[in-house]
C-alpha cells in the first residue's frame, strides 16, 4: 500500500499499529520448567487430535447430508464420534485442560476450533 | 453463480480478463464467474485489483465484495429495477475519484476529535466534492474520506502536507487514489 500514500505524518509508525499482527498468537517468551513443557505439548497434542475430530465429524456430517450413506452406516457413524467425543472428554479431564484451552489463537484468523 | 465488481455505462467497451457486462438499458454490471465464496485478505485484493483495473478504464461504481447473482440474468434483473438511483450514483461519481484521511493525535476524548474536525476535516471537505466521515477506530481522531476530481488529488494532497505543518499535534496520514467506495451508496 505504500504507493498509495499521498502523504505520511513524519512518524508513520504511529499508524503501523493498525495492521494485522501476529503479536500476541504465541507467548513471547516460553515457561521452561519441565512439567509446564510436557503440560505445553500435551495440550498441543490435544488441540491437534481435537482438529482432526472436528474435521472428520464435519466431513461425516456432510457425507450424511449428502445421502449417499445406509441407514446402518449412519449410526455406526454417530456411535463412532459420541465414543470418540467422549473419549476426548477423558483426555481432556486427566490433563486438566477444558474446551476453551484446546484452542489456538491464529491472530487476524481468529481461534483455529 | 457470478460475482458483480462494478456498475458501469453500457456504452462501454467490453472488459476484458474474462469478465462479463450484463446489460439493463444504458447500464451494464461487470462480472465474473464467483470463487469459493471464503472472504480471506486474497479474496478481498483480487476484487480491489479488479476494481481498480475498471476504473482505470473509466468511470463506475464500485459494487461491495461479496454481491453474487445465480447468473448474469439475474444481475442484469437487479440493475434494472434500481435503475434510476444507480444512475444518478455513477453520475455523481463521473470523473472523481476517493482520498482517505486518517488522524491521530494526543487525547481521543470528544474535544479532541471534535477540534480535529475543525482543523483538518472542515478545510479538506472545502477541495471535496463530497465527504463523509466514518467512526473512528480506537486511538483515532478523525477518519474520513474526500470524493475530489481526479486531477485534483494533488491539490488535497498539498492541502494535507500544509495541514500537518500547521498541526504538528496531529499525524495525519493521506492515502489514495481509491475507487470511491465511500460514496458509492446508492
Amino acid at each position: 500500500m505504500t504507493d498509495r500514500i499521498l502523504h505520511a505524518p513524519p512518524d508513520l509508525d504511529l499508524f503501523a499499529a493498525d495492521h494485522p499482527r501476529l503479536d500476541g498468537v504465541l507467548p513471547s517468551r516460553l515457561d521452561a520448567d519441565p512439567e509446564d513443557v510436557a503440560q505445553g505439548l500435551a495440550q498441543l497434542v490435544l488441540t491437534v487430535v481435537e482438529l482432526l475430530r472436528q474435521l472428520m465429524e464435519r466431513q461425516a456430517l456432510r457425507r450424511i447430508d449428502g445421502g449417499g450413506l445406509t441407514a446402518e452406516e449412519v449410526e455406526r457413524l454417530g456411535r463412532t464420534f459420541m465414543e470418540l467425543d467422549k473419549r476426548m472428554e477423558e483426555l481432556r479431564t486427566h490433563f486438566g485442560f477444558d474446551e476453551k484451552d484446546l484452542n489456538i489463537n491464529l491472530g487476524p484468523l481468529g481461534n483455529l476450533l | 453463480v457470478i460475482e458483480v465488481y462494478a456498475i458501469v455505462d453500457a456504452d462501454r467497451l467490453e472488459p476484458a480478463d474474462g469478465l462479463g457486462l450484463a446489460i439493463a438499458g444504458d447500464l451494464a454490471a461487470v462480472w465474473g464467474p464467483a470463487g469459493d465464496g471464503e472472504a480471506t485478505p486474497e479474496a478481498l485484493w483480487r476484487h480491489e485489483e479488479i476494481v481498480e483495473t475498471l476504473i482505470e478504464a473509466g468511470d463506475l461504481l464500485p459494487v461491495r465484495y461479496g454481491t453474487r447473482f445465480a447468473e448474469a440474468g439475474a444481475a442484469a434483473d437487479a440493475v434494472a429495477a434500481r435503475h434510476d438511483e444507480l444512475r444518478a450514483a455513477l453520475d455523481r461519481l463521473r470523473g472523481a475519484t476517493e482520498v482517505s484521511l486518517r488522524v491521530r493525535g494526543a487525547g481521543s476524548d470528544l474535544q479532541a476529535r471534535a477540534q480535529a474536525r475543525n482543523r483538518v476535516h472542515q478545510p479538506l471537505s472545502q477541495l471535496a466534492r463530497a465527504s463523509t466521515c466514518r467512526p473512528e477506530a480506537p486511538g483515532e481522531l478523525l477518519r474520513a474520506a474526500y470524493l475530489v476530481d481526479r486531477d485534483a488529488v494533488p491539490v488535497i494532497t498539498r492541502r494535507v502536507a500544509e495541514l500537518q505543518g500547521e498541526h504538528s499535534d496531529l499525524s495525519l496520514l493521506c492515502t489514495g487514489p481509491w475507487p470511491p467506495y465511500s460514496f458509492a451508496s446508492a
